[in-house]
């Protein structure tokens, strides 16, 4: 098996809530498929190859820090879409709305067509989630500062706490390996179930086999967690 | 007419209060206030102020600051009102300032007011009355929930304040300096310079304020003390740490001392925070006027005893209890920084019932902001994991590599003694909030009670 590439991308801006936990989570689930991978921390005075990676990854950050990470993120939107069907992005937090067409009327990447927007009172709390592609749920918290009007392809719905606008149920964005979500956790330490989801799905497009783990602390936690504070 | 009763029910409420004490439970800190300001939510705006109001705010540090200024100003003759037993929230402000108002003339009886402030506090309380004096000691990452980020943080203090205010800036933190950019009115800086502890690269890459608020390039630092804070540079722009007006040199932790502007004062704790708010409260007293040896004075003979950890045993080993805040990874780490620099075998005890005391939500997205990564000490026996979110934390540490066979996840509360009995050695160090402070000092009277 090749070595997996991740690209962190602007590691130093998007780091808000212990976000870099995700690329944890991500290094070990390929190691415990045995599967070598490289992380490479990129930002705003990096050269981004995009046709370089396997997997791209951005976290959440503040209005300000997601103002500078559009500014230089524009420049690459032809080599994003290129690359977007090919590839798997995975953004938590504001991330993912840069994506979007718009944050605040200003113009970002335009890959989906969704708008987003900063709000006055922030969005706090527990959430709880399913998606059509897992069987368990997905668990989470959220703390953000803006919402947004994807209501198609979402990548949850919700069953306790917020969607991308306020009163949808509709959460994040999911077409083909884009995963961007509002979930903070971090998400894929939380839920290793959609972490070995999403591995699986790259290791078999290599045609390299799966092997299914779940004895790991990760996944101790995330029941341990369901059993103290999900009541259905 | 409408203020003196506010001032009238505050003070009986407060009687009541410590009338009553052992059956309210309530030491009358926060409840006279909230009666108070029912009457008159305005109170604080319509009273008679010291010439001298200080505040003293920032994410860590500012109870420590507080104390050390109340005792300086003490011992140099001014009348101080302060918050002593730190509560910093608005009804807990009104409770106390009320107390010490007159009901005839609605002056407070004092020479300074000083006041250690919740950074989201500020401006309730100081609404039409302004600071003279606003110390800010650091914005860092805290109670992400309540706070948002450390840019809201930043701007609820610069709301807070006008250009009437003197403030007294940690420059050594970017964010907190950011006031430079923009705030007219006067303002004193301070510092500490490379120390024996500096660090020239930052302990991870979770670095708040990594880049320039006035053009958006990337800091570049001579050397860190912590998190981002350091001795910084804009590579573009004019932005920079710079020379302060107070800066520490010479530190040494051991011998307990360190010069400030040459003058040389001791620290009345053996952590680097102490460097710090000793500063602190250097520059604030410097600035309203009291002489630089008069202020060696109180700090360096008259020495305020520090908040020193009760210490405890257990057979003949050693406790010592590290408050540590959940939310809030600087915290954790000056527990884990402290731990790291003792020198014999240790045992920990980690771990949370729940994460706040304040709301009920259960963020664990901190847990990846703390450099866990530092307990990879072969001087640490075992760790003890506690609580309803043990597992969380269990987590985090195997992610952290620390050594699975050190860790100890322990179900039932009252089997952690005999456990630390039987599966480790050394001095114990507990690194957990208030709440589980208490459950473990509970148990370890137990253990005295029957030992005796």
């Amino acid at each position: 098996m090749k070595t997996i590439k991740i690209a962190h991308l602007y590691y130093d801006l998007m780091n808000l809530y212990g976000e870099s936990g995700n690329i944890l989570a991500l290094k070990q689930a390929l190691a415990n498929q045995k599967v070598k991978c490289d992380v490479d921390l990129l930002t705003v005075d990096s050269k981004i190859n995009w046709n370089k990676y396997d997997i791209f990854y951005m976290g959440m950050g503040t209005e300000d820090n997601q103002e500078c990470v559009r500014e230089s993120i524009i420049k690459y939107r032809e080599e994003i879409a290129k690359n977007i069907k090919k590839k798997t992005f995975i953004m938590t937090g504001n991330a993912y709305e840069l994506f979007g067409s718009t944050i605040n009327g200003k113009e970002a990447l335009g890959i989906f067509p969704f708008k987003s927007k900063t709000i006055r009172n922030r969005i706090v709390g527990e959430q709880f989630a399913k998606t059509y592609f897992l069987k368990d749920i997905v668990i989470g918290f959220q703390n953000r500062g803006s919402i947004n009007n994807n209501e198609k392809n979402h990548l949850f719905e919700i069953i306790q706490g917020n969607g991308n606008n306020q009163g949808s149920i509709n959460e994040g964005i999911h077409i083909n390996n884009f995963y961007g979500s509002y979930l903070l956790g971090p998400l894929l330490i939380r839920n290793p179930h959609l972490t070995d989801y999403i591995i699986k799905n790259i290791l078999d497009s290599y045609n390299y086999p799966y092997k299914e783990i779940k004895n790991t602390p990760d996944y101790q936690s995330y029941h341990e967690y369901l059993k103290n504070f999900y009541h259905e | 007419m409408k203020e003196r009763l506010a001032i009238l029910v505050n003070r009986l409420i407060y009687f009541i209060c410590r009338l009553l004490r052992p059956i309210l439970k309530k030491d009358g800190s926060v409840t006279p206030g909230y009666y108070a300001a029912k009457i008159d939510n305005h109170i604080l705006d319509k009273l008679e102020y010291p010439q001298l109001i200080i505040g003293i705010t920032g994410s860590s540090g500012k109870g420590s600051t507080t104390s050390l200024v109340a005792h300086i100003l003490e011992n140099n003759d001014y009348k101080v009102l302060w918050n002593k037993n730190g509560s910093n929230l608005f009804n807990a402000a009104v409770t106390l300032i009320l107390n010490h108002t007159s009901i005839l003339t609605k002056k407070i009886k004092a020479d300074v007011l000083l006041l250690e402030l919740d950074e989201s506090f500020i401006k309730q309380i100081f609404n039409k009355v302004k600071l003279t004096h606003l110390v800010i000691t650091n914005v860092t990452r805290d109670q992400p929930a309540r706070n948002g980020h450390v840019d809201i943080i930043f701007k609820k203090i610069a709301d807070a304040i006008d250009n009437d205010t003197h403030i007294i800036i940690n420059a050594d933190d970017p964010i907190v300096a950011r006031f430079k950019l923009f705030h007219k009115g006067n303002i004193t800086t301070y510092g500490m310079g490379k120390t024996a502890y500096s660090l020239t690269e930052p302990l991870s890459n979770t670095i708040d304020a990594a880049y320039c608020p006035a053009c958006h390039a990337k800091l570049v630092y001579s050397y860190y003390h912590y998190g981002h804070i350091g001795n910084y540079k804009c590579p573009k722009c004019s932005f920079k740490r710079g020379k302060v007006d107070y800066e520490a040199k010479d530190l040494d932790l051991d011998k307990q001392f360190m010069t400030i502007n040459k003058a040389i004062v001791h620290l009345n704790k053996n952590v680097f925070f102490a460097a710090y708010y000793t500063l602190a409260a250097f520059a604030i007293a410097h600035v309203i006027g009291i002489s630089t040896e008069d202020i060696q004075r109180e700090l360096n003979e008259h020495v305020l005893e520090a908040k020193r950890m009760k210490k405890y045993k257990l057979d003949d080993r050693d406790v010592e209890m590290l408050e540590s805040k959940n939310e809030n990874a600087l915290s954790y780490l000056q527990s884990i920084n402290y731990i790291r620099h003792q020198p014999n075998k240790k045992t920990i005890v980690m771990g949370f019932e729940n994460v706040s005391r304040r709301y009920r939500y259960n963020d664990l997205s901190w847990l990846y902001d703390v450099d866990f990564e530092l307990l990879d000490d072969p001087n640490i026996s075992k760790i003890f994991l506690i609580g309803r979110f043990k597992y969380d934390v269990y987590t985090r540490l195997m992610y952290a590599n620390i050594n699975k066979d050190k860790i100890i996840l322990v179900d039932d509360l009252h089997d952690l003694i005999s456990l630390i009995r039987q599966k480790s050695k050394g001095t114990i160090y507990t690194m957990v909030c208030f709440d589980m402070t208490a459950i473990l000092k509970k148990l370890l009277n137990e253990v005295q009670n029957e030992d005796n």
